[in-house]
């Protein structure tokens, strides 16, 4: 916990202005805040539950919600921050616009490009060069990290459930999901099957997952977001066959030797450790392995039935601190939706919604097939804690006998 | 006529610096010790005694900390007969490479244990270099409980050895040769003579390998399964229920291993305090 706060706290350090002494009006100042109350310039804000409000003196506004820009005031945050500014001989540095993206783990490559692309085009239309970094690894760690003080201004998770998360501790607002087009989701993507060259097992469905001798691969549904679309995925297919889903999920998972805490693990796990017949992975994910690990080594199976994974992106509100900021941030997320946007995130296999300015080929290379969205299975504020929650039905395949 | 010197007004101890060095030691030990264990034991407190056990007491949790435990144990079994020669084939054998594998004994050190785990993995499972020679043999290492000893083992290692090492350099031949002069047989020599010596370093190195095994995390999870009931470690629940945002929960397992590890290493003392007396030296 404290580690991803001072995480948050490390990447600049603006030290707190010089105060206007002459006129100086403390209006509001009736109740000096007990709980910290950090904001720090740049893009670094811890939080705390305080409101010690004087617009003048620019001292920080915080409640539940909403924040409003300001200058450290509690002592220990400044404090500490300032420790570890000299700890770990992080010089004050003040840089005009900086933007921080917290993603999850597969969108490496897809936001390593992404972000060029939009530095060069904010350029272009006359602004100073920002400062763009990505910090990516499990989606549900994020998140956390997030809540726990993380500067992100801007959140590309992999599933909604964890943005909530993110909403329900007062860093943005709850409807969030509503601001944007598509369910706030640039992109989508789907779960396929990724087998040895050749397909020995002959796979060809979500059926055949549970044959004798099969090996599955899949990170844990507790740990990875990807997982939990694996899940599902397979819960969608049994119910539309006519299966017990409870049933065939438990058996699926029967036939996993290694649980790895994130997608990118069990891309290892598959691909470089020669462990199980089959992985599944994110679409995206797979085609990738394909191109990395080389075309003949791997094959992808595309299954009857899968789902709609939407990773949603949003604004975090409470870590934006100059309306500059707000400008780059919103303009990087309508970047996602712009057809350059898109266009990268077909080349980075996503399927993404406006294909005018991508290349025909990314864009063919997408098989039709059934997908079901989290919407069917009544959404991720039931699903969460009903599948995956302590002592949820995921839970409940692993008990002794 | 002789004076006594005036007793001084106030008693100072016959260590110089006292003082100063019990305050800063005492200030550090706070800081970087007893807060966070203060903070883990205060976030119990406000779960509650009765939540807290409903979390640990699960047929996963406790075969998670059974399975932390258990192995720990082997693997420190393991590193304090292999440490213990180890040390003493280091400082009394005079061999080519010698200075080289001494420093190679710091490595599980200084190796980052995420990158040690996944050179593990990498060696022992099925497609590689070990792994592909147990497989022919029928055994399976990586993901499997030997796979999280193998690792386990690594990382605890050094402890022992630098810990007895120092004992070794200080025992004399002549008390060996004074042991066979005086017609002790080597084995005779070794259980009476030398390893009442090494004995205290040896469990001292033991103790810390094991804790230092309970612990880990960044090695195991890349070679174990990480399965329910079968190869998930206590540390990982953890950070399942932090995954969760359920951090009373975590508090409450991390409490509970803990508490366990507290034990453990009490009855270490407690051996080592009786092996002293019954010897006789310190």
């Amino acid at each position: 916990m404290t580690a991803h706060t001072l995480l948050g706290l490390v990447p600049t350090f603006a030290p707190r202005p010089p105060r206007d002494q002459g006129a100086q009006k403390p209006r509001h100042q009736q109740e000096t805040p007990m709980t910290t109350t950090v904001t720090i310039t740049g893009n670094i804000t811890a939080q705390g539950k305080t409101a010690a409000h004087q617009k003048d003196d620019r001292v920080t506004t915080v409640d539940g919600g909403r924040r409003l820009t300001g200058w450290p005031i509690a002592l220990k945050g400044a404090l500490s921050a300032l420790a570890l500014a000299t700890l770990l001989g992080v010089a004050p540095a003040a840089r005009a616009e900086s933007l921080l993206n917290v993603s999850y783990d597969p969108t490496r490559e897809l936001y390593r490009e992404v972000n060029e692309a939009f530095a060069a085009q904010w350029q272009a239309q006359g602004n100073p060069a920002p400062g763009i970094e990505t910090s990516h690894g499990g989606s549900g760690a994020q998140a956390r990290a997030v809540i726990d003080g993380l500067g992100a201004q801007v959140v590309t998770l992999a599933l909604a459930s964890d943005i909530d998360k993110i909403a329900a501790a007062g860093k943005l607002p709850a409807d969030w999901q509503a601001k944007r087009p598509h369910n706030s989701s640039p992109y989508t993507s789907t779960i396929v099957f990724l087998v040895r060259e050749g397909n020995p097992k002959g796979i060809k469905d979500w059926g055949d997952l549970v044959k004798d001798g099969v090996e599955v691969v899949t990170p844990n549904p507790k740990t990875s977001g990807g997982a939990r679309w694996n899940y599902l995925a397979a819960w969608a297919w049994a119910e539309k066959n006519g299966k017990d889903p409870k049933a065939f999920v438990g058996e699926l998972y029967k036939h996993v030797p290694v649980l790895d805490s994130g997608a990118r693990g069990s891309t290892t796990t598959f691909a470089q450790r020669g462990i199980g017949d089959v992985l599944l992975a994110w679409e995206n994910e797979a085609y990738l392995a394909l191109k990395e690990l080389g075309e003949d080594e791997f094959d992808i199976v595309v299954p009857s039935v899968s789902v709609l994974a939407e990773p949603p992106v949003a604004l975090v509100e409470g870590n934006i601190t100059s309306e500059d900021q707000r400008k780059l941030a919103e303009a990087y997320l309508d970047f996602l939706y712009a057809p350059e946007g898109q266009a990268l995130a077909f080349k980075h296999f996503y399927r993404a919604w406006d294909s005018s300015k991508a290349n025909p080929e990314d864009v063919a290379r997408f098989p039709k097939l059934d997908l079901v969205d989290i919407a069917s299975f009544g959404g991720w504020a039931k699903v969460q804690p009903e599948h995956f929650g302590d002592g949820g039905i995921f839970d409940q395949i692993y008990v002794a006998k | 006529m002789l004076r006594t010197p005036r007793p001084p007004l106030i008693h100072r101890s016959p260590m110089p610096g006292l003082g100063l060095t019990m305050g800063i030691t005492i200030t550090m030990l706070s800081l970087v010790v007893l807060l966070p264990i203060g903070a883990l034991l205060a976030k119990g407190a406000s779960f509650g005694l009765g939540n807290m056990w409903d979390v640990v007491n699960r047929e996963r949790v406790w075969a998670a900390l059974f399975l932390s435990f258990r192995l720990s144990f082997l693997a420190a079994c393991f590193n304090l007969v292999f440490g213990v020669i180890l040390a003493w084939v280091l400082t009394r054998y005079r061999f080519p490479g010698r200075r080289l594998l001494d420093a190679a004994v710091d490595l599980p050190f200084a190796l980052p244990t995420a990158v040690a785990g996944i050179a593990l993995t990498a060696l022992y499972a099925p497609n590689g270099a070990f792994g592909a020679l147990a497989k022919e043999l029928g055994v399976k290492i990586a993901y499997t409980e030997w796979g999280i000893l193998i690792a386990l083992i690594f990382v605890g290692l050094p402890f022992v050895t630098r810990t007895v090492q120092p004992v070794v350099e200080e025992i004399d031949r002549e008390v060996e040769e004074a042991s066979a002069t005086l017609g002790a047989s080597r084995l005779h020599t070794l259980r009476r003579v030398i390893w009442p010596m090494l004995a205290p370093a040896a469990l001292t190195g033991f103790a810390l390998a094991l804790a230092r095994a309970v612990g880990e995390y960044g090695s195991v999870i890349f070679i174990a399964g990480n399965i329910p009931l079968s190869t998930e470690i206590a540390p990982l629940l953890i950070v399942i229920q932090l995954e969760e945002f359920n951090y009373d929960a975590a508090a409450a397992i991390g409490i509970a291993m803990l508490l366990i590890s507290f034990a453990m290493l009490l009855v270490i003392n407690l051996i080592q305090i009786w092996s002293r007396r019954r010897i006789g030296h310190v």
